[in-house]
């Protein structure tokens, strides 16, 4: 099963914007697990990651990510900021799918 | 009296409870007694407020004896030596709160106090004054300290009696004051007592007294001097009452009537004319009506400097008086302007005030210095508000509902169309709103036809529409002509010319059309709706386009015979009667309203307060049954017996009558301007009570922690500005207004156009703006440099260049809409409309102020760190913590110190407390973003 993690500050926004993402794939019998981080806590997460999304306030995270992921399969992306802001979790759920080239909703 | 009687009952009844007893209820005494509970309620309520009951508060409230409190009965407190009272000459009472109570008036208050106080009973009064100086209410604050003073029991009567009214019939004048036997004249059929009798332990105020024929006088003497009087016809029989009489008249000092009086009465006040009061106390005068005047309308009145110059300085002969109604008539005036225009606040100007106050600017050279004294500081335009917190939500709510209303140039159904959404908004049913937008909709294709220039030629006509709209039109008038053998003048020509450039272009692009009132058309105009139809069909063949139904509901109203002078004055079917107590209130109530109105529409009946409401009722029946036969009747009346009013008509006559009580002069005005219009009376009743009701709530709002959350909310949520400013105000600055106006036209955008007449005062108004609004841009023709003022040079707009800038701007508008709409949910401690603007905010002032840039969608990334940031605190959740603070803190720290202070607002308005971690994390989504995109756009 793919491995996605949110991460945004501290992983307050991101933590409601997975819960509806996870009730969502749920309904649609996705099998996926989505999980929210702080930015802190991403360093000590030793689970494989397939895609890293990221709140725009972390943006600027990204530089560093793909340096320190340059050799795993993990794949990064921002979360469109509308989708962020009115917590949109079928849209950003559609986001996680397309990344990882599945069927979206 | 019979209230006073089941007072003292209800006062009895709890005197012989038991002391034990905890107390005992409403309900309880009602039963005992025998009585209604609301009745008691009241009887309680203002024994306690006379301090003679004590509340015990819960469920029921209790209430029981106050220890010790018998003694203070409706009689006079038996020991009244004299320290006691010297006392009481300083204590503050109300006399010390009228203005120039420390100025002007102080040796007047003085001697009131003594007047009052002196042994055993006071002292009469003389009060010598011009017309207007203020008498009434200075012998009516006397009663009040006379109470206060516990020199008359709480309820000892105010009894108020104008000698002139009667002074053509000296019998009748005396017997009013002194009563009559039966017999002692013609007409005297029965014994009654006089005004006298009924002061008795209270206060006679008797106006103008020098009218009273010298038989009057003298048995006033008496009575001054001995404390005894006999009713006229009377020979044997002396009566006495306790009464203190307060004189007044405005006689000139050393006239021969007037040296009697002052002789023969111990006590002499001479209250000082209006000119002699000094500029600042005018200027406090002015500022008091004003603000009464908000208070009856229920929102702010602006003034304009020169205006208030006039006002404090014009001739006015009849001092104060004359003041007050010529400000209230100012005041009506400019309240209409704002009703029937597109005005957006209530202003008052020199249009507005009478003539001779307008002459009041020309004295100017003469107090040059003083007058300037007194504005130092204070703006080109003053606002008055009778409750500072209070003005903004209701510049907010109302201004906003007129706005739709009436903005020229916008075709009416645009208009309708707006009413439509909102009242739609408010779920109100099909058939209200229809009543509704009916009202409107005959009112504004008046106005829209009655705006329009009276001689227009076609040569004109075409430089504004287009020359295929100007051939339809006359197409369409010829054919109606034909049709309903009737001939159309150019006003309507170019009034359907406009109408039909528009609603074409609407048509084709697939803009809906709603005529809210089509079914009537069609029913009470049938030819101009079949000729409408034809109509209909020549525009759909040269535009290739499909008139719907609603259009033609439209095009049937320009063929309607005389549209615009429909203004049928027998037409209104509701007579309004304005009844009150005084000897001039109704009267010069309905003056107002007909000057405003100009038509003679509202009739004032004045009840002297000395006549018996049978009386005044049968006067006030005959009057309406003579000239108001079969229409309805909407009494509008003060208080009192004059509530029972309706009913009693309505037995007697045949017809609907529908009273409202507690009424103002803007009532009054806004019953008759919908009398007039023609509607029905329960139309106008209902409106009527909405308009008070709703005054009402606005009062009572800024208690209500609830409402005035939500107002906030409310002020704060989606209003937008951009304001267009060039020298006049008038010039680039409307045509800049017109160009954006064209390009964008959100519902919660607005535009205003300002001038630049005064730089500094023009930055003020922005930043006053910037308070109620979120302030996209200026445009301006002059450069602005101000950091926290987002300008936009004229030129870039003319040009186009702005206009990248202008679409980000309202993109973003939207996006933050959706995150509002959509935050509302998850939220459960905040109000997401305010949080995010207030987070909005801040971000901008962070950026401004560190001139720092990091992308929008980042933006909205911290806004929502921040929302939930404060959520989840209030939630008495804890943050996260930030690795190596301290370190990260001395590196930023200016900085970091910058984000502190503009999240203290968070802190304050929450009452939270943001840990240092959190600013730390705050101040590095910045910093790092800001990094980041400075590195990208060096890329």
């Amino acid at each position: 099963m793919e491995n996605v993690v949110l991460v945004c500050t501290a992983g307050m926004s991101t933590s409601l914007l997975v819960s509806k993402m996870k009730k969502i794939a749920a309904e649609n019998n996705i099998q996926i697990n989505i999980e929210a981080l702080a930015q802190s806590e991403l360093k000590n997460y030793s689970k494989k990651i397939d895609l890293i999304l990221l709140g725009p306030q972390v943006k600027y995270l990204l530089n560093n990510l793909e340096r320190d992921y340059q050799n795993t399969q993990a794949k990064f992306a921002v979360i469109d900021s509308i989708q962020y802001g009115t917590l949109n979790g079928k849209a950003v759920l559609n986001q996680v799918l397309t990344l990882l080239d599945k069927k979206v909703i | 009296m019979i209230q006073i009687k089941k007072i003292e009952k209800v006062y009895q009844f709890l005197k012989n409870m038991n002391e034990q007893q905890e107390g005992v209820s409403a309900a309880e005494i009602a039963d005992e007694l025998d009585s209604n509970r609301a009745n008691i309620s009241r009887y309680l309520n203002k024994l306690y407020r006379d301090e003679r009951l004590v509340k015990i508060q819960g469920r029921p409230v209790l209430y029981k004896l106050k220890s010790g409190a018998n003694h203070k009965n409706t009689k006079k407190t038996v020991n009244r030596d004299i320290d006691l009272k010297a006392n009481y000459i300083n204590q503050k009472s109300k006399l010390d709160e009228i203005i120039g109570a420390k100025g002007s008036l102080k040796n007047q208050i003085q001697q009131a106090k003594a007047a009052i106080l002196y042994p055993p009973n006071g002292l009469h009064t003389l009060l010598l004054g011009e017309t207007g100086v203020g008498k009434s209410m200075f012998a009516n604050l006397m009663h009040g300290f006379a109470v206060d003073s516990e020199m008359i029991a709480k309820d000892a009567p105010f009894v108020q009696f104008n000698c002139a009214d009667y002074s053509d019939n000296p019998q009748l004048l005396i017997s009013q004051i002194f009563g009559v036997k039966n017999g002692a004249y013609t007409g005297a059929n029965k014994d009654r007592d006089g005004l006298l009798k009924k002061a008795d332990q209270g206060v006679l105020f008797l106006d103008e007294v020098h009218r009273l024929p010298p038989q009057g006088q003298e048995m006033l003497f008496t009575f001054i001097d001995n404390g005894h009087f006999r009713p006229l016809g009377e020979s044997e029989k002396k009566m006495t009452a306790q009464v203190q009489i307060i004189a007044a008249t405005t006689e000139e000092p050393g006239s021969f009537l007037l040296n009697t009086f002052v002789r023969r009465i111990p006590m002499v006040i001479k209250l000082p004319s209006l000119k002699n009061r000094g500029l600042k106390e005018r200027f406090r005068l002015i500022e008091n009506f004003l603000k009464e005047e908000s208070k009856n309308i229920g929102k702010s009145i602006y003034i304009d400097r020169n205006s208030l110059v006039s006002f404090l300085l014009y001739d006015c002969p009849n001092n104060i008086g004359q003041l007050a109604s010529d400000i209230q008539l100012a005041g009506a005036k400019s309240f209409l302007n704002y009703k029937t225009s597109d005005n957006e606040y209530i202003l008052i100007s020199q249009e507005d005030i009478p003539e001779h106050v307008q002459k009041g600017i020309l004295n100017l050279h003469h107090k040059r210095s003083e007058v300037e004294n007194l504005f130092k500081g204070q703006s080109e335009v003053l606002e008055f508000s009778y409750s500072e917190e209070n003005k903004i939500v209701n510049l907010d709510s109302d201004t906003k509902n007129e706005v739709g209303t009436a903005k020229p140039g916008k075709l009416f159904y645009d208009v309708i169309e707006d009413k439509l959404n909102s009242l739609r908004q408010e779920n109100m049913n099909k058939e209200k709103i229809q009543k509704i937008l009916n009202i409107d909709i005959e009112a504004h294709f008046k106005k829209h036809l009655e705006s329009l220039p009276n001689i227009i030629n076609k040569s004109d006509i075409n430089k504004i529409v287009e020359s295929e709209i100007i051939e339809i039109t006359e197409a369409i008038l010829q054919l109606s002509s034909r049709k309903l053998q009737r001939k159309f003048d150019k006003k309507i020509f170019l009034a359907l010319a406009l109408h039909l450039q528009k609603s074409i272009e609407r048509i084709k692009a697939g803009e809906k059309i709603y005529h809210p009132e089509l079914n009537n058309i069609r029913i009470n105009h049938f030819q101009e709706f079949m000729t409408a139809i034809e109509a209909a069909s020549l525009i759909d063949k040269k535009f290739e386009i499909e008139t719907p139904l609603d259009e033609i509901g439209y095009i049937s109203m320009f063929l309607i015979k005389n549209p615009y002078q429909s203004k049928n004055k027998s037409k209104s079917e509701v007579a309004v009667y304005i009844l009150m107590h005084g000897n001039s209130t109704a009267t010069s109530m309905a003056d107002v309203a007909n000057k405003l109105l100009g038509e003679n529409f509202a009739v004032g009946m004045d009840m002297p307060l000395d006549m018996e409401a049978e009386k005044f009722f049968k006067h006030c029946s005959a009057e309406i049954n003579k000239n108001a036969k079969d229409r309805d009747i909407l009494l509008l009346v003060d208080m009192g017996s004059l509530t029972g009013f309706a009913e009693m008509m309505e037995a007697k006559n045949n017809r609907k009558i529908k009273i409202i009580d507690m009424v103002s002069t803007p009532i009054v005005i806004d019953a008759c301007r919908k009398a007039i219009l023609g509607q029905s009376i329960e139309e106008i009743y209902n409106n009527t009570l909405n308009y008070i009701a709703q005054k009402r709530n606005k009062a009572l709002a800024k208690n209500d922690i609830f409402t005035d959350v939500k107002a906030e909310a409310q002020i704060k949520k989606s209003k937008n500005l951009i304001i267009t400013a060039c020298f006049t105000g008038e010039g680039a600055s409307s045509k800049l207004k017109e160009i954006i106006a064209d390009k964008y036209s959100p519902a919660n955008l607005e535009i205003i156009s300002l001038n630049i007449i005064d730089y500094d005062n023009f930055i003020n108004k922005i930043k006053e703006y910037q308070k109620d609004y979120n302030l996209l841009a200026v445009v301006s023709t002059v450069d602005i440099k101000k950091a926290d003022i987002p300008f936009i040079p004229a030129v870039d707009i003319l040009s186009g260049k702005a206009f990248n800038q202008l679409d980000t701007k309202m993109d973003n508008l939207d996006s933050y809409n959706k995150i509002k709409n959509s935050l509302g949910e998850h939220l459960e401690k905040l109000n997401s409309s305010k949080i995010v603007n207030e987070c909005k905010n801040i971000i901008d002032s962070i950026l401004n102020e560190a001139k720092m840039k990091i992308d929008n969608d980042v933006k909205i990334g911290i806004l929502m760190h921040i929302i939930f940031l404060i959520e989840k605190l209030l939630q008495g959740e804890k943050g996260k913590t930030f690795a190596q603070l301290n370190d990260y803190l001395s590196t930023n720290q200016s900085f970091i110190d910058q984000v502190e202070k503009k999240m203290l607002f968070l802190e304050k308005e929450y009452a939270v407390k943001i840990p240092q971690d959190e600013i730390a994390f705050i101040a590095q989504s910045f910093l790092e973003n800001s990094k980041s995109k400075n590195n990208v756009d060096k890329n």
